[in-house]
């Protein structure tokens, strides 16, 4: 009971930071704007193709300026930079050796069928926050998935649903869900472990954890699978080792397109999270 | 008869610069059928590989208008030749970047989905590469050039992630303290 008071005075806190920060960026860009228009009608003599090629390129900035609006706020950005190292360092040298010989060990057809297994016994997940946003059409597609998987699919263990029926995944959880609902990301986060969030996604995982099957906090629900909170953690390792050894490769290759790491990775959740909500 | 049609309608696609609207999605999975082969190719050594899929993909890219984008407000205060030598690195850059993701490249299987008109001047085409345990959502988007009435790429999304945006935030955060020398030579 406790706790759950201590999250709704936390989500209260969040939101209010939101609807300042909000209006900063807002503020900001039509300062930009008016700038723009004034700086096109000054009286350089221009030939029209020049306007053609200016206007042409004003098209793409404001293209692209518009997304740079919800610039997110970063007031532990000192602390998220150092755990972002620590996130890094954790990856290369801890989580990558070890999935390359869990890899090497267990193969790919079992490993393939342990993450089915995992996507699937999380439907509750998807379930409620397909629900709570009122995506019908996808609660009926994950139910279905759901069903087949369950038991054509041998406890969820294959895929049918996606390999012979073609049933789309709608991966929902519940910052998607406040995100739907008009709430802003809140201040970047970098959790341990776990890599970039936001105070909203953050939030987010309490309910979802709640929900998940995966997830046992305090050692009182008969349905879930880890029977206390030590399980749990130790059956979220193997998930996050069984994903991370069917994606080997991909951290890296991705890591090379940064110039400063933290940033880079805080810009891809962000964008990422912002299309995920709007899907 | 039809078989003969469609080698002319191919070969027109494929030889064309850029592409007319009608052909986008044509020419597009034609494209990436052919990038897919060449991968699939147990016979090419995987620099042969690169250099393939490459010069498949290459002509479609605006790689000058990319550059352009992702500089923001401080392409203009460059200076002709910081333009070009730009563009070169940059250029050089994605192409890096595209093909140590090919390497990634398992068999996975890839979807077309749907091509939808944005604007009178922009496209969007999404694919779909289905992973081992995910997928993902591939968009590439293009715009239309005034003179010649062809469409050409201009930025691709990755999983909802704009490559251009991305890199346009980067270099606006690098140039605020940095110089343009060093951000030519960090690339």
């Amino acid at each position: 009971m406790k706790f759950l008071h201590f999250y709704f005075i936390i989500t209260f806190f969040i939101f209010q930071g939101c609807s300042t920060q909000q209006a900063d960026p807002q503020a900001n860009t039509s300062h930009i704007e008016t700038a723009e228009t004034t700086s096109d009608t000054s009286t350089k003599p221009v030939t029209a193709t020049d306007k053609n090629t200016e206007a042409f390129d004003n098209e793409f900035e404001t293209e692209f300026a518009e997304s740079e609006k919800t610039e997110v706020s970063d007031p532990l950005s000192g602390y998220n930079r150092s755990m972002t190292s620590f996130n890094d360092a954790f990856f290369t040298y801890a989580l990558n050796p070890v999935s390359k010989a869990y890899a090497a060990i267990i193969p790919q057809p079992l490993r393939l069928g342990l993450s089915n297994f995992i996507h699937n016994i999380k439907y509750p997940v998807r379930l409620v926050n397909n629900l709570l946003q009122l995506k019908f059409q996808n609660i009926s597609d994950e139910t279905e998935r759901f069903i087949v998987n369950s038991t054509v699919g041998l406890a969820g263990f294959m895929d049918p649903a996606t390999h012979y029926m073609n049933i789309p995944v709608h991966d929902e959880d519940f910052g998607q869900t406040l995100g739907h609902y008009g709430a802003g990301s809140g201040f970047h986060l970098v959790l341990p472990f776990l890599g970039p969030s936001n105070a909203r996604d953050t939030l987010g995982l309490f309910p979802d954890m709640y929900l998940s099957p995966l997830v046992n906090l305090k050692s009182y629900d008969q349905y879930r699978i880890p029977s206390n909170f030590a399980e749990s953690i130790a059956v979220y390792a193997v998930e996050v080792t069984n994903k991370n050894s069917l994606r080997l490769g991909e951290y890296e290759s991705l890591k090379k397109d940064a110039l400063d790491l933290y940033p880079f990775l805080k810009d891809i959740y962000e964008q990422k999270r912002a299309s995920e909500i709007a899907e | 008869m039809l078989k003969k049609i469609l080698v002319i309608l191919l070969l027109s696609g494929l030889s064309a610069h850029a592409v007319e609207e009608a052909n986008i999605k044509k020419v597009m999975d034609a494209k990436v059928k052919k990038v897919l082969g060449i991968l699939k190719n147990t016979k090419l050594s995987q620099k042969q590989k690169e250099h393939k899929s490459i010069t498949v993909m290459d002509k479609i890219f605006d790689y000058r208008t990319m550059s352009q984008i992702s500089m923001g407000k401080r392409w203009k205060t460059l200076t002709a030749k910081e333009k070009n030598q730009f563009s070169r690195t940059f250029e050089k850059k994605l192409k890096y970047s595209y093909v140590d993701k090919l390497r990634l490249y398992n068999n996975q299987r890839v979807i077309t989905k749907e091509l939808k008109k944005l604007k009178s001047n922009r496209i969007s085409l999404e694919y779909r590469i289905i992973g081992k345990d995910k997928n993902y959502k591939v968009v590439y988007l293009f715009y239309k050039k005034r003179k010649s009435n062809q469409w050409y790429i201009y930025d691709v999304r990755l999983v909802g992630v704009s490559i251009i945006q991305t890199y346009r935030k980067q270099f606006s955060e690098f140039l605020k303290t940095k110089s343009f020398k060093q951000l030519l030579k960090s690339l």
